[in-house]
């Protein structure tokens, strides 16, 4: 482990949770001193905490969650249109700056790809799928696959859910 | 010492540049701070924004930085955002505040219009604590070099005064840092230019006139430098600065979004202030767009989504058309005058509201006529210019400068400038400095200048009293534009009696326009290019025998770092050093 990222890492679970894990007392050289009470568990992390996070940024930077949550059936298109390409130019700003994403198939979507793996989950077949994988086919989506994520550590005292606060003006 | 630290103190945005002493290049220093609450994330440029959080403006913990679990205040990208929505406790623009003499700037005055019962800072506090989160991020990320001790240059407006360069450097120096030097910024703006371009010399000869237009967020900024020969080689020097004109692309925006808000207005459509801003902020988006060269778009959509739920049903529908965008910008911001048009002077009205003294006339054009204008009338003829600040990203507004410029100098019989392509006009500022740093081992040209300013002391003429009126005031230049760094000068044959344990005040003026005065010289009367700055107070202790009179001269001094000190001198060399009273409140 470089020097930098040992140091950052020993310095945010102290911080956060006020001891240190087990992985980076060994790089340290260091050992739990007999009969010292156990470390608390960290607060518990819910499997549901990144997805109401991701939703939390894309209603902060950019209305998300209002714009899916409003009915708009009764506005024209005009008005929905004018609302969309404020709202859209936002959330990939912001999805960008999070999620870096890149398609499974890096191909031009209507010619020949090979099949980049034998896995339905990353690349579905359509049309007559033969029992055995076929060497390629033509490409119709290209996929999306998460290259990489980089959400914020929130702090353990905070409620993810909460996915926007109200607001409330003081006159 | 390491490395050569620049910094770019800037109205709206901060930015640190460096360079290793061992002559590596000079390389940009990504500012980590907050740019959400529990975010913590490296940007290019700091915004100049300090914003006070009460017990209630953001959840607890999630202001840590990787430095500092509970910062009391915030500074950068978050400050600025959370001010938007809660103005009160945000401190912007200190810059400006700081070269403000209508106001104490060491009393805690900021936020101007602050919450009730907020512990306010002064305008050098707030400058001290960018710098100070600009220290502890460095400080974090290279711990075997400390800030402290490298070598630090912060950069001013050339039109900065003495005394609010002298209040950025204690600024500075309050961080701790023992090796300060101050820098123009338009000049850093030339050594950047000449880092990118090391064969510099061939783009420019002897005799050449090279004008600085700097316009960034919060100020205009003008200085020429000129291109000499010294003992067979290539040599700078800066001629001229332009006086402190608080005018930028903040201005333009919010020029344009008040042409929508009118537009829309006349629709009955009423806007709320964070509203205001977020049509400030489209209208700069929007902006940016029109003025891309490869845009042919007659309009640019401006949205304001809804409040609240109600986001598409309360979304309101704008647009910034190009005909507006050139009437405001262009016409607005740099009409095409002559170059004897000058700006408009602020009627003085008996009482003007306090707060930021914002240039009266919003033509740059016209503040470049009469920048360009000598003493003698005659008009200086540049033959290059260099542009720096974000506002001259835009190509339009480039060509519009020289169009006009050209036209003047065409009208003069005189040959049109060249420009001088500047790159990354928001660092350029930063990585000058740093290049300077390098500069000032030996290690390139240095621009030489001096001074940007004649500075003189106020004499009461010596007349029967009339009452009601006060005695009409002569000047004594007590420095001349461009005394240099590390020199003194003396004016031996005038005579003022101090008292003794008694404090005494003088009062303090100085000019950008006027270049020829030598010192020692009376300007019997004041014109409007001699302005008055802060007084000056020196208290000559009791233990010198209280009560009795010493006759002193003055002597004025300009130290290697920058800063101009002004010193009483007695007839047997006893020496007192003047000190401004920025305490002192001058009537406007």
């Amino acid at each position: 482990m470089s020097r930098i990222s040992l140091a950052f890492r020993s310095f945010f679970a102290i911080l956060f949770h006020g001891a240190l894990p087990d992985a980076l007392l060994t790089s340290l050289g260091l050992a739990h001193r007999a009969g010292s009470k156990p470390v608390p568990a960290p607060a518990a992390h819910s499997p549901s905490d990144g997805a109401l996070q991701m939703l939390a940024i894309l209603q902060r930077d950019a209305r998300l969650i209002d714009f899916l949550m409003e009915d708009i059936s009764s506005y024209s298109d005009d008005q929905v249109g004018a609302a969309v390409r404020s709202l859209h130019d936002q959330c990939r700003d912001s999805l960008q700056r999070y999620v870096q994403l890149a398609p499974v198939i890096d191909g031009v979507e209507g010619t020949h790809t090979k099949l980049a793996s034998a896995d339905p989950a990353s690349v579905k077949l359509l049309g007559n799928v033969p029992p055995q994988p076929p060497p390629g086919g033509t490409l119709r989506h290209r996929g999306w696959r998460c290259a990489k994520i980089d959400l914020p550590a929130p702090g353990a005292r905070h409620n993810f859910s909460i996915v926007a606060p109200a607001e409330v003006e003081i006159e | 010492m390491k490395y050569v630290i620049g910094i770019d103190l800037g109205t709206t945005n901060c930015a640190l540049a460096y360079a290793a002493l061992d002559s590596e290049p000079v390389g940009l220093f990504p500012v980590p701070q907050l740019v959400n609450p529990g975010e913590v994330r490296e940007e290019a440029l700091l915004p100049s924004s300090l914003f006070l959080p009460g017990a209630l403006d953001f959840p607890a913990g999630s202001l840590a930085l990787p430095w500092n679990a509970e910062p009391a205040e915030v500074v950068g990208r978050l400050a600025q955002k959370r001010g938007v929505e809660n103005p009160g406790r945000l401190v912007s623009s200190a810059k400006s505040w700081l070269s403000h003499s209508g106001v104490d700037r060491t009393a805690a005055i900021l936020p101007w219009s602050g919450a009730p019962g907020l512990q306010k800072v002064s305008p050098v506090e707030a400058s001290r604590r960018y710098l100070e989160h600009l220290r502890t991020a460095w400080d974090f990320h290279r711990p075997d070099a400390p800030f402290t001790e490298q070598e630090v240059l912060v950069t001013v407006p050339a039109s900065f005064d003495a005394v609010a360069r002298e209040l950025t450097l204690s600024a500075a120096e309050q961080t701790g840092c023992r090796n300060v030097t101050l820098l123009e910024e338009p000049q850093a703006a030339f050594y950047a230019w000449i880092e990118r371009h090391p064969g510099w010399r061939e783009r420019v000869a002897a005799g050449d006139l090279i004008l600085v237009v700097d316009i960034g967020g919060g100020t205009t900024d003008l200085t020429l430098i000129a291109v000499t020969e010294r003992e067979g080689e290539l040599a700078l020097e800066r001629v001229a600065v332009g006086e402190h004109i608080l005018l930028g692309g903040d201005n333009m925006d919010l020029a344009l979004a008040r042409a929508i808000e009118r537009e829309l207005a006349e629709k009955g459509a009423r806007l709320d202030g964070l509203q205001i801003h977020a049509l400030w902020h489209n209208c700069r988006v929007a902006k940016e767009k029109l003025l891309d060269p490869a845009s042919k778009a007659a309009q640019e959509p401006v949205t304001i989504l809804g409040k609240g739920a109600g986001l598409v049903g309360g979304t309101i529908r704008a647009a910034l058309k190009r005909s507006i965008l050139n009437a405001v910008l262009l016409d607005g911001f740099f009409p095409e005058v002559t170059s004897q048009d000058f700006p408009e002077r602020r009627r003085r009205v008996g009482l003007q509201e306090i707060g930021l003294p914002y240039a009266a006339d919003p033509a740059i054009t016209k503040h470049l006529a009469q920048f360009l204008r000598r003493q003698d009338g005659s008009m200086a003829a540049p033959t290059h210019v260099l542009f720096n600040g974000g506002v001259l990203h835009a190509r339009l507004l480039r060509e519009r400068l020289l169009k006009v410029l050209n036209g003047w100098l065409a009208t003069e019989g005189k040959t049109a400038v060249q420009a001088l392509e500047g790159e990354d006009l928001m660092h350029a500022v930063a990585r000058g400095a740093a290049y300077y740093g390098l500069a000032r081992r030996g290690k390139g040209v240095r621009i030489r200048g001096g001074i940007a300013r004649a500075y003189y002391v106020g004499i009461e003429s010596a007349m029967p009293a009339v009452p009601g009126l006060p005695n009409p005031l002569k000047a004594l230049t007590v420095a001349g534009f461009g005394m240099e760094e590390g020199t003194g000068a003396s004016v031996p044959d005038r005579e003022f009696a101090l008292v003794v344990g008694e404090p005494a005040e003088f009062r303090f003026f100085s000019s950008t326009s006027r270049r020829e005065d030598a010192v020692g010289t009376l300007i019997e009367e004041l014109g409007p290019e001699i302005q008055e700055i802060t007084p000056m107070e020196v208290h000559l202790p009791a233990s010198e025998g209280a009560g009795q009179l010493v006759p002193v001269t003055f002597e004025t001094v300009v130290t290697e770092t920058g800063p101009l000190q002004p010193w009483c001198v007695a007839r047997d060399g006893r020496r007192w050093k003047l000190e401004f009273n920025v305490r002192e409140r001058i009537p406007a």
